[in-house]
């Protein structure tokens, strides 16, 4: 591969491994399938306990984690210039050519986007969740999104539905937004080798009991199924506040021999209880994505899920049953997937999803996105904060100013240490064979 | 490459759908924006068109309370000033407190004996305990100068007004289901804080008695009785209003002339210019919705958290 096509990316995000979730994933998959299409990848997050400093993990991928302390929900204290001389050293030394910043509420990632965009660097946001418009905490959010996306070269969403929002929120043109979805690891996600029996149907619920997850329809749901059907079990894993009330419906009903409550699964352990059931429900009231739906249906599972967000985008209407967010509705689909269940064979609900999705096809596509943003013309700093300005009236001066600041200290870190001082870091070349060797091995 | 988002266009292109499976669609880029774009948001769904008459009578609960709150600061006013004494507040409660009751009777329609026995040891114990109080609360304060006292007292009937549920009754009438607002709690402890500062610059322990039972009377009770009110009879809460504001506006005029163009420009400021400002800028309402919007349950969650 030539070496003008060879894209040297910097991700950005406060959230990476050890922590867990869907963002993590998504960075850690596509980081690893980049690395093999023969990209330079860097990952930037904050430190997770005292893993601080810089790591490698799995085929070379090099991880900075800057020992900035997280202070609310894995999110480093906005501080908006903190960050800026340990993310130019990371740009400078490791000769990036793109950043790509995850996830719409990391602190760092806004940050670093900023810092980059003030430097002159290509900038890509990949936005991972859906927001409304009507509550507080929200409006205020998109506010920030539309400063950190005013002056983005391309953004990506993993859903057309959070396309839609995020273009929205952020007053983007829409043909700057990519939609590239997220994929499941198909060979970590097997079938079990023999069908599970069907005398008894084992209902799997896997997600954080927290109301946005739609704990509370599940207390609904979970007591009517029971007293429909005799023969379905549920299987609940996850932990969360709403977990009590789960417990209080397990009581009140005397259903503790047919809900089994596991409590916190690890992700590592999440096949080895999707595999036991039947039937994967998804209750959440709001999803960009959903990647728990892919797991399972990769596991052979057939999925019913509430009509929300980027959910129906998921998955064939045949290998999904869709309701609304409602308790009659929900047990209606679950009817419905019980009665569809012969029908289902594990293995070729597998092979499907192997073909509908797959990680390296997302990297290519993002390797599009990367093309894009590095055709994109470079706009001097008048250029760009006329476009800020845009932002609104007191936010556009505002967001004017904080560009104005940022650019002077670059300024002044520029002749305080000039980046002709700064060395670059050697490439550790790693072998072709070796980068594949070790996804195998993950995989 | 296709950075522009257009695709490649050729006669037999599969038609776009909106999924996320089965990778880039043949013929179309990732950034690809088709014609269903935003189909699915739905603009201003939940606003409710609102009628200038309709919106000016709901202000007249507000004007009213602040007539209310006017009348007692006269009252205040009037006492410290000598010009009513001790024995005509008294009468004054009296009235009020016997005029308030059978409001409350002829309104609410539930006239048992046993409630009413239970109302009148409830105001008697309430009585008592004040009339106890009312030496601590004469000499609560003497170290303090009245001007202290004064603009404390103003700030804390500012904080009672801006705080006060005007829509709703923070006393509840017995068997009301829900809990008061924090804000409405503030809100009348504002006021009893204020009419105890103001009555300990009072010069006898009869005249403190006197005016913190009234004070007390009008800021606790008066909300319930003018909800009791309006939820019998608009027309009736109408009537009440107007009078009451003619009421205060005439004190006010014997009091100072210029307050009363104060009080006059306040209420037609309530009463007329703010309605008219809320249906004007209603005009810039912009709501949207779409599939991205959290979805809302539709049964109560039952438990407290």
């Amino acid at each position: 591969m030539g070496d003008q096509r060879r894209h040297r990316v910097l991700m950005v995000s406060d959230f990476f491994y050890p922590n867990f979730g869907g963002v993590e994933n998504h960075i850690y998959y596509l980081a690893q399938c980049l690395l093999k299409l023969g990209h330079k990848v860097v990952v930037l997050t904050h430190a997770y306990g005292n893993r601080s400093g810089v790591r490698y993990v799995t085929g070379g991928l090099k991880v900075y984690y800057v020992p900035w302390r997280p202070f609310f929900m894995q999110n480093t204290f906005p501080t908006i210039y903190g960050t800026l001389p340990i993310v130019r050293t990371i740009l400078i030394r490791e000769r990036i050519t793109i950043v790509h910043g995850h996830q719409a509420f990391s602190t760092l990632c806004h940050e670093a986007l900023m810092h980059a965009r003030t430097m002159g660097y290509k900038v890509v946001f990949t936005d991972h969740s859906l927001y409304g418009f009507a509550d507080a905490g929200s409006i205020h959010m998109n506010k920030v999104l539309q400063f950190t996306l005013a002056d983005v070269s391309q953004a990506i969403c993993v859903s057309h539905t959070s396309k839609e929002n995020t273009v929205l929120r952020s007053g983007l043109p829409p043909e700057k937004v990519f939609v590239i979805p997220n994929a499941v690891d198909t060979a970590m996600f097997k079938p079990a080798d023999e069908r599970p029996s069907r005398e008894e149907i084992v209902i799997v619920v896997i997600s954080r009991l927290v109301y946005r997850k739609g704990a509370d329809l599940l207390v609904e749901v979970i007591p009517e199924v029971c007293r429909l059907n005799p023969n379905v079990r549920f299987i609940i894993g996850g932990d969360g506040p709403k977990r009590v009330r789960l417990e209080e419906m397990r009581e009140k009903h005397s259903l503790q021999d047919r809900v089994e409550m596991l409590g916190a699964v690890p992700h590592a352990q999440v096949r080895s209880v999707l595999i036991r059931g039947h039937i994967f429900l998804n209750s959440s009231l709001t999803e960009a994505f959903c990647i728990a739906i892919l797991e399972a249906a990769s596991c052979g599972l057939l999925t019913v899920s509430t009509r929300v967000g980027g959910v129906p985008e998921v998955l064939p209407d045949d290998m999904i049953v869709l309701a609304e967010p409602d308790p009659s509705d929900m047990v209606e689909a679950i009817q419905k997937a019980i009665t569809m269940l012969p029908k289902i064979d594990l293995q070729v609900m597998h092979n499907r999803m192997t073909e509908l999705y797959n990680w390296h096809d997302v990297a290519k596509r993002t390797e599009i996105v990367y093309d894009c943003a590095l055709k994109c013309s470079s706009q001097s700093l008048l250029q760009r904060l006329s476009r800020y300005l845009s932002c609104g009236a007191w936010a556009g001066k505002l967001f004017c100013l904080v560009m104005i600041v940022g650019f002077l200290l670059w300024q002044l870190l520029e002749l305080w240490q000039p980046a002709d001082d700064i060395e670059g870091v050697p490439d550790v070349a790693l072998s072709e064979n070796y980068v594949e060797d070790e996804l195998q091995k993950t995989q | 490459m296709d950075c522009s988002g257009s695709g490649i266009s050729s006669p037999h292109r599969p038609k776009w759908r909106k999924v996320a499976y089965g990778g880039m669609q043949p013929g179309f880029a990732d950034n690809h924006t088709d014609e269903s774009f935003l189909e699915q948001m739905v603009m201003n769904a939940s606003v409710v068109k609102r009628d200038m008459l309709k919106v000016m009578l709901d202000s007249v609960s507000i004007s009213e309370y602040l007539c209310i709150v006017a009348l007692v600061v006269l009252v205040w006013t009037y006492t410290l000033t000598s010009t009513l004494d001790e024995n005509s507040l008294l009468l004054l409660d009296v009235s009020l407190l016997v005029s308030g009751f059978l409001i409350l009777l002829f309104t609410q329609e539930m006239l048992s004996l046993t409630l009413l026995l239970r109302y009148f040891l409830n105001i008697s114990f309430f009585i008592t305990g004040l009339y106890v109080l009312a030496p601590i609360y004469h000499t609560l304060t003497r170290s303090i100068s009245s001007d202290s006292i004064w603009a404390v007292t103003s700030s804390l009937l500012l904080l009672h007004l801006f705080l006060h549920d005007y829509s709703e009754s923070t006393v509840k009438a017995p068997g009301a289901m829900k809990n008061p607002s924090l804000t409405s709690c503030i809100s009348v402890n504002a006021s009893v804080v204020a009419s105890v500062f103001i009555a300990s610059r009072l010069p006898s322990r009869l005249h403190v008695f006197a005016l913190v039972l009234f004070s007390l009377q009008v800021f606790l009770f008066a909300p319930l009785v003018t909800y009791c009110i309006k939820k019998y009879s608009f027309l009736l809460h109408l009537c009440f209003s107007i009078s009451l504001m003619i009421m205060t506006l005439g004190f006010v005029y014997m009091l100072h002339h210029l307050l009363f163009v104060l009080l006059l420009s306040l209420l037609v400021f309530v009463n007329v210019v703010c309605p008219y400002w809320l249906i004007r800028i209603q005009e810039y309402k912009f709501e949207i919705h779409g599939p991205w919007d959290e979805a809302k349950l539709c049964f109560d969650i039952t438990d407290s958290d």
